[in-house]
């Protein structure tokens, strides 16, 4: 008869414990367990639907100063027109500086934005008339009474 | 109609939002990365289809026109202007309180609930359109939200008559006109000061199609459309059927409330210089919409299989107070015009459909032009006419591009 080595012990003992710890990844000695329920989504199938006031509404939307394109004056352009409204609508438009300086006054007087420094004012023209001049040409392009 | 489709290859669906100014046929030096040439960000919005998102903030979106290919259009094409905030949902319709008062000699402050019981129910199918639909088209642009056409939809209305509420209130004859408020939050978040407030003529507010409405489509009016109860005056600026109302003040003049006077929903008396920052003494009131034609099928930038010989289009066209007499197709850009078959409309202030089956004589390039005629015999320009600061009334001879493969 063969001697039982200390290297059988350990080889058997970690084979073992190989086996066992498979059979335990794998299930085979553990029972059955329900599925985990969170316990809130129990609780909102019986109470009664909640009113919810913003449902219906638009989703939220954010913008952020560099989805204005580049130059001097981009930020407090951004800062002073989005407090109200978004950068697309801004965006959209292709006005020279007079028309611009006709927006700036009908969000002021028709549309309650809050006074501006003239400095300011001037810096965000400035920007706007550069940043998103006439762009549709079209067939006054050459209008003799421009 | 599926057999109708079955003659298209593709559909080109990410150029129908690009604005298509008929301009751009005629003028030889539009700029070629123009921003309107870009495909539009769509609406993602429970309840909404895939508009073209015109602002976030507000929510501006408008119909595609391959989008309202319809005979009544649903809820969720239809377009959204918003001039302010989303006010909250409201947890009992039925009690929301609307006030009449003013030139009236019993003013009135009835719930929704009382509104509906008290007062006969109509439902018609009636176009709402912005009062800029169009914009887009305007060289040099002009200033606001960048219209093509899809400003503007036919849904099925269900309220009571402006009218009918005007005569319990009996009107005073100092009475000459309205101003309509709603609950819309400013886009500063205030809620004290109305976000806009825009009136009519007398006589248009006791138009029988003139309502308060409270469902659209048989259903209760989403939030988004003015929940629980918004004013429908139908071929007029979109800015008078004020959503979610809460007070129409009768009026012994003009109403002057925001979106009144300057250049606000007005169109010059004399012309002006297009571009030029024109006169406010020289604007009127913009009534009634112009005359429109969209065709919805096929989209704008559809292939044509090889071989197709003939085009089977159809569209909608629409007249603000007036109908629609004829509408014209043409593929030669207004050397030769083809006569549409033009359907009456469900009831007065509905869109008519119309349809042509066009011959294309070869393969290759082809913009189909459709204009309409309206029943006083004014007829869509070649280019949007009348330029005004804040652009209204562009009503241009509409126009898909289509390819025939060879």
């Amino acid at each position: 008869m063969r001697e039982i080595t200390v290297t059988h012990v350990v080889v058997i003992t970690l084979t073992a414990t190989f086996v066992l710890l498979g059979l335990d990844r794998a299930g085979e000695l553990r029972p059955n367990r329900p599925a985990y329920v969170p316990p809130a989504a129990k609780s909102a199938t019986v109470a009664a639907p909640e009113h919810d006031p913003d449902k219906g509404k638009p989703p939220p939307h954010n913008d952020k100063p560099e989805d204005l394109p580049d130059g001097k004056g981009r930020d407090v352009t951004f800062y002073t027109c989005t407090a109200c409204h978004g950068v697309a609508l801004i965006k959209a438009q292709g006005l020279t500086r007079e028309l611009w300086d006709s927006t700036f006054d009908l969000m002021l007087e028709k549309h309650r934005m809050p006074p501006v420094p003239a400095a300011e004012r001037g810096e965000i023209l400035d920007y706007l008339a550069a940043t998103f001049p006439p762009r549709r040409r079209g067939r006054g392009d050459d209008n003799p009474f421009k | 109609m599926a057999s109708r489709r079955n003659v298209l290859k593709g559909v080109g669906m990410a150029t129908i939002g690009a604005s298509l100014p008929i301009s751009g046929v005629l003028a030889q030096n539009a700029p070629a990365a123009a921003p309107a040439a870009k495909a539009p960000k769509l609406l993602e919005m429970e309840g909404k289809a895939k508009l073209a998102v015109l602002g976030d903030r507000p929510l501006v979106a408008e119909t595609q026109a391959a989008l309202m290919d319809d005979d009544v259009t649903p809820t969720a094409k239809l377009f959204v202007r918003n001039n302010g905030q989303v006010p909250e949902a409201t947890r009992d319709p039925k009690a929301w309180k609307i006030k009449v008062d003013g030139e009236v000699n019993t003013p009135l402050e009835i719930t929704l609930g009382d509104l509906m019981s008290r007062f006969p129910n109509v439902t018609y199918q009636l176009v709402l359109e912005c009062g800029g639909n169009g914009r887009s088209f305007f060289e040099p642009e002009a200033r606001g939200n960048q219209w093509t056409n899809g400003g503007a939809g036919c849904p099925q209305w269900t309220g009571v008559r402006l009218a009918d509420v005007l005569k319990a209130a009996g009107l005073k004859s100092s009475a000459v006109f309205t101003g309509h408020y709603g609950a819309d939050p400013t886009l500063a978040g205030e809620t004290d000061k109305p976000t806009i407030s825009r009136g009519m003529p007398i006589k248009k507010a006791m138009d029988e199609h003139t309502l308060i409405a409270f469902k659209l489509n048989g259903q209760d009016l989403p939030l988004i459309h003015g929940a629980p109860v918004r004013l429908i005056v139908p071929g007029w600026a979109g800015s008078l059927s004020t959503k979610w109302l809460t007070r129409i003040w009768v009026r012994d003049k003009e109403h002057d409330g925001p979106g009144m006077g300057g250049f606000s929903y007005r169109t010059p008396r004399k012309p002006i210089v297009p571009g030029s920052k024109g006169d406010e003494k020289d604007m009127a009131i913009l009534e009634s919409m112009p005359v429109r034609s969209v065709i919805t099928f096929p989209a704008d930038g559809t292939k044509l299989a090889a071989g197709t010989k003939k085009l089977d289009l159809r569209g909608n066209a629409w007249a603000g107070d007036w109908d629609i007499k004829t509408v014209d197709i043409s593929i030669d850009a207004g050397k030769t015009w083809r006569s549409a078959k033009v359907n009456p409309p469900a009831n007065k202030f509905a869109w008519q459909r119309f349809t042509a089956s066009i011959d294309l004589p070869s393969s290759g390039y082809y913009e189909v032009w459709s204009r309409a005629t309206d029943s006083n015999g004014v007829t869509q320009p070649f280019l949007a006419t009348n330029w005004n600061p804040q652009g209204y009334g562009a009503n241009p001879i509409s126009r898909i591009r289509v390819l025939v493969e060879s």
